[in-house]
């Protein structure tokens, strides 16, 4: 594909050249490549080359039992596991008719949220380490650490919690575990500041950022863009307002739908952060909850074999980077006829085709930093 | 944003200047381990006394990283005319760590409490076959598995407690019964009845002090094939 047009004196033509970023490069977060072609140092085309770390995911899920298949699909993207699990439960509840345990739905919001601000911090820091500023990144896993404590007091891991269960959680909550949860929910709120005004109000990282990488709504709506990314371009969507799961419906008047309209970087780095913020609260509208309810169990006694009946359905929910869904097909075996993975950065990377050409190698790495994309779950 | 030069400077400089009279947070791993919760999944602790090579946790783990070989082991009849027993024997039970996904859900499957978490995490190797524990390493592990934290006050009752407590509930009712109903002439004395019960009746002994004719024969019939056998064994009788 490589057109060399070799021009009289060198300044007639341009020359093109094929650059590869990736698949080893920091700033894509694992193993994605993309190829640019350069016109000097502006980008005419981009294609994002992916695949590198194909694990068959959706394969692998037609020979494991539910309950392994949560094991899987909690890895895929590995910044939001539970709220991965949480697909595959709700798909599989739904097609049993399983009615869940209310503390174990108000504790897997509680722990959805929790798992937001996680992503969330860990995107709030490596943006700006991706531009040039080192400090962020230090503040953000701080921060996560406070959450990832709570996280492993409840469910024993750090990333892949496994905690969720067909029909409920694995186990109900330590004792004081609530106490806890409040005051890291509080530590991380109050330090929250150093991304409002240390970054975000940071001269340097705004002149990189605005006007940057602008994505219209067009390009969103045709590349099934979603979460921050397609909310920053004033695509007012979010499953969990719209098509409420968990107990999302009750929480209404926490929850909000962050949306800004200019559609560049800038946009959606404040669309996460503010996001972030809405998790925060989430979680302590779950907790406040959480202690009115009244003592029950957090999950169901299942069979020794658990079957899905024949049929199929298909489970969204709005996980931290956009809309991830499990397309369920059952044969009434124990595990899946099929299991199709609809996960949100897959198509989030996509539109770097559309949002690259024109733009400048400088700012490469701004705009694929702001598409918040984890590369498991783009290669499944 | 602001008329002044280096304002964003400054701004930098005075978090800095705050985190600076701060603690750090940072811990000095070799010297200070970390705290870890009782739940934390570190490693796979194996309580070989209750495995009953029943192959479970093989079956179900997800990558099959388990690898478990036994044989069959004959004991003869313990009294003339009764029949003889067959039994599994452990001879390997592995796990390869490097395969491992941590799960948890072989620990979960397990129906003798053989399997259990521990928050031990201090075992890299330089090379991955050395990943692979074997039994020994893997009992060893039972010392660092702490008990089970206690649950939020709205929780269910764990179901091991429910099962106590649903136990204790029998034989108090039973006792009841059985101080109301005058004393069977061929009563054998509790006390005879007492060991063999296991240890949610031994959470029920001062309870259970009348005696029951149909309970104590129970009990003696329970105690006999035991002479000649571990513990072991009496778990594996009760596999379903």
């Amino acid at each position: 594909m490589t057109q060399t047009t070799v021009g009289i004196g060198g300044a007639a033509e341009g020359t093109d050249m094929v650059l590869n970023i990736g698949p080893q490069h920091p700033s894509t977060h694992g193993v994605l490549r993309l190829r640019l072609v350069l016109d000097g140092e502006r980008i005419s085309s981009a294609e994002p080359v992916i695949g590198y770390m194909h694990r068959g995911a959706e394969k692998l899920f037609e020979a494991r039992d539910y309950r392994q298949i949560i094991m899987l699909a909690n890895r895929h993207d590995w910044l939001s596991a539970f709220s991965n699990e949480l697909g595959v439960v709700l798909a599989v509840e739904r097609m049993l008719g399983m009615e869940v345990p209310e503390r174990a739905v108000w504790t897997r919001t509680l722990l959805a949220e929790l798992n937001r601000a996680l992503n969330h911090l860990m995107f709030l820091g490596s943006y700006p380490l991706e531009l040039g500023g080192m400090t962020p990144v230090f503040h953000a896993f701080r921060e996560r650490e406070e959450l990832q404590t709570v996280m492993e007091e409840i469910s024993g891991g750090r990333m892949h919690y496994m905690f969720n269960r067909v029909g409920g959680l694995k186990e109900d909550m330590p004792a004081g575990w609530t106490g806890r949860a409040r005051q890291a929910v509080a530590a991380v709120r109050g330090r929250m500041d150093v991304f409002d005004k240390l970054v975000l109000g940071n001269e340097i990282f705004r002149a990189r950022t605005r006007g940057v990488g602008v994505l219209d709504r067009r390009t969103v709506h045709a590349y099934g863009v979603s979460g921050p990314v397609a909310r920053a371009c004033g695509t007012d969507f979010d499953l969990r307002r719209d098509e409420p799961y968990l107990a999302y419906g009750e929480l209404a008047d926490v929850l909000k739908v962050v949306t800004r309209e200019e559609g560049d970087c800038l946009a959606r780095f404040e669309c996460l952060l503010e996001q972030t913020h809405n998790a925060l609260d989430l979680a302590d509208a779950c907790l406040d909850r959480l202690a009115e309810l009244p003592p029950g169990p957090v999950n169901q006694r299942l069979p020794k074999v658990l079957k899905a009946p024949e049929g199929a359905t298909y489970a969204w929910t709005e996980n931290p980077l956009g809309v991830n869904g499990y397309y369920l097909v059952s044969k009434g075996e124990k595990t899946p006829y099929r299991l199709k993975l609809r996960s949100a950065s897959f198509n989030n990377v996509q539109v770097l085709t559309e949002l690259l050409p024109g733009t400048l190698v400088a700012d490469m790495v701004a705009i694929l930093g702001s598409l918040f994309f984890v590369v498991g779950d783009v290669d499944k | 944003m602001s008329p002044i030069p280096g304002h964003g400077l400054a701004k930098g400089l005075a978090v800095t200047l705050r985190t600076m009279t701060r603690r750090t947070v940072t811990q000095q791993y070799p010297e200070t381990l970390p705290e870890l919760p009782p739940r934390s999944r570190g490693v796979i602790g194996l309580f070989e006394e209750n495995c009953t090579v029943c192959m479970l946790c093989a079956r179900e783990c997800p990558d099959w990283c388990i690898y478990i070989d036994s044989h069959k082991e004959t004991t003869p009849a313990a009294a003339p005319g009764g029949r003889e027993r067959s039994r599994n024997v452990l001879d390997r039970f592995a796990i390869d760590f490097s395969l491992c996904m941590y799960c948890g859900i072989c620990i979960e499957v397990c129906p003798f409490d053989a399997l259990f978490w521990s928050p031990e995490f201090e075992y890299a190797e330089t090379d991955i076959r050395e990943l692979t524990h074997e039994r020994d390493t893997l009992r060893e592990w039972m010392w660092t598995v702490p008990p089970p934290p206690a649950l939020d006050p709205a929780a269910e009752e764990p179901k091991e407690l429910a099962a106590a407590r649903k136990s204790v509930d029998k034989l108090a009712a039973e006792a009841r019964v059985a101080v109301q109903a005058p004393p069977a002439p061929a009563a054998q004395p509790a006390s005879a009845a007492q060991p063999a019960k296991g240890a949610t009746a031994a959470t029920d002994a001062n309870t259970k002090d009348a005696t029951d004719p149909k309970d104590a024969t129970a009990a003696k019939d329970a105690t006999e094939p035991k002479d000649d056998k571990g513990p072991k064994d009496d778990k594996g009788g009760e596999r379903p």
